[in-house]
């Protein structure tokens, strides 16, 4: 029982010296930061996996129902680009009660047709608006609960740079994701130091380190070389 | 006097946390890179070198699509992952790309004149470590795709590995913070914390 003890005592390299105040603070850290981020970790594994097997089912979608609205599309919208046609389309969707990140717009003078798509997750809505009578279109479509995971988890992501946060949520939820990988490399790093001071579990850690190291670089040698 | 159980579960927790060390790094590195594509090493792709070369071929014995293009692959010496669809053009021509976390060739091999035309374009080390976060071979939009290198189907499972074991370490985790009688409040906090901030954002939406 003596490893078994060791490793759920403190250790003794951290009882000596000035480190048992640093060994205390960073375990007490990566407690506390690995339950806080314990969900979102959750939410991108899950996730992930779900998008590796796309044939995994993730609910069927529910179409909601068309309802059809007056709105008005501001003069010289056609003519703005990027983040000002956004400001304007957001106008239009405030109008019609919808909400989300706002997609490429499609805007055809030819047609007389203004197509805004909007998303959010668990939803997608589509904002279809005929220019001559101001008449708007809007379908919403629930996605699913999981397709909210991979929504979430792709935003928002390396496309549409130029309009891509264009919803205050996904802003937020930009912080979220880059905290979660950002502290996921912390815990990973305070993880080993915490390791690293276990004497008992220095040699079968060693091992497991080097052999995730070895699959590591042999995967990335057979993929890239 | 601790558990069998609980010692078992916390060396687990730090076994698997020491074997998916660099996998971690390498998706949070390359999640966080993929988020902010106005980044300067993000712009690998605006920065990507283009090389144009035509090669002799001998026509595939087995001219199925998947069979020849696997063939022709073979004697240009192109590995990786055939992505998307493989197209036969009225002039007797097979087009198709090959993608690897790196680089991307496009092959349009003219099987009556025994020439391929190939384009490949590389991307520097920041655009191949943004292609492997992705590199599935499949995607849920398009359920033609299909994986059919062996290195794709490995580079898979290693995220279905990693994405259980950070299961597992959650998991683990949580059960190592419940037997702590010291820290169970404070950190109740903090799990409570990220439950609702990731619950508001699931049912935003709502």
């Amino acid at each position: 029982m003596n490893a078994l003890d060791d490793a759920l005592q403190t250790p003794p390299a951290a009882k000596e010296g000035t480190h048992a105040r640093f060994y205390f603070i960073l375990r007490n850290l990566h407690l506390y930061v690995g339950l806080f981020l314990s969900p979102f970790v959750l939410l991108f594994a899950v996730s992930a996996f779900l998008l590796n097997h796309p044939g995994i089912p993730l609910g069927a979608p529910v179409e909601c129902q068309t309802k059809v609205m007056q709105v008005d599309v501001p003069r010289g919208f056609d003519k703005l680009e990027g983040m000002e046609r956004m400001q304007q389309a957001r106008q239009i969707l405030r109008q019609a009660s919808v909400s989300g990140e706002i997609g490429p717009v499609h805007y055809s003078d030819k047609d007389g047709r203004l197509i805004i798509p909007v998303s959010k997750p668990g939803y997608e809505t589509t904002v279809d608006v005929t220019l001559r009578t101001g008449l708007a279109s809007i379908t919403e479509r629930g996605t699913g609960f999981l397709d909210s995971f991979i929504y979430l988890h792709k935003m928002p992501g390396p496309h549409l740079a130029n309009i891509r946060g264009n919803w205050w949520v996904v802003r937020a939820w930009t912080w979220f994701a880059d905290g979660t990988a950002w502290l996921l490399i912390f815990l990973s790093v305070s993880g080993v130091y915490l390791w690293a001071v276990l004497r008992s579990e220095r040699h079968i850690g060693l091992m497991l380190l080097a052999g995730g190291v070895i699959s590591f670089l042999g995967a990335l040698y057979a993929i890239c070389s | 006097m601790p558990s069998a159980v609980e010692a078992w579960t916390r060396k687990l927790h730090t076994y698997l946390g020491l074997y998916f060390l660099f996998f971690v790094w390498l998706f949070c590195l390359s999640g966080a890179i993929l988020n902010h594509p106005k980044w300067r090493i993000a712009g690998f792709w605006n920065e990507r070198k283009q090389v144009s070369s035509e090669l002799k071929i001998s026509r595939p014995a087995d001219t199925s699509t998947l069979q020849a293009a696997g063939d022709l692959m073979m004697q240009l010496r192109i590995r990786g992952e055939i992505s998307g669809e493989i197209t036969h053009t009225e002039s007797g021509e097979i087009v198709f790309r090959v993608v690897r976390p790196g680089d991307v060739s496009d092959i349009k091999a003219d099987l009556d004149k025994g020439l391929a035309k190939i384009s490949h374009i590389y991307v520097n080390n920041w655009g191949a470590l943004n292609m492997l976060h992705s590199f599935t071979g499949v995607r849920r939009t398009d359920p033609t795709l299909h994986q059919n290198w062996w290195a794709t189907g490995m580079w898979r499972f290693s995220m279905d590995a990693l994405s259980a074991g950070l299961v597992f370490m959650v998991l683990s985790g949580i059960f190592i913070w419940i037997r702590r009688a010291q820290q169970r409040r404070s950190g109740m906090l903090a799990l409570a914390l990220g439950i609702l901030a990731l619950a508001g954002f699931l049912s935003i939406g709502a």
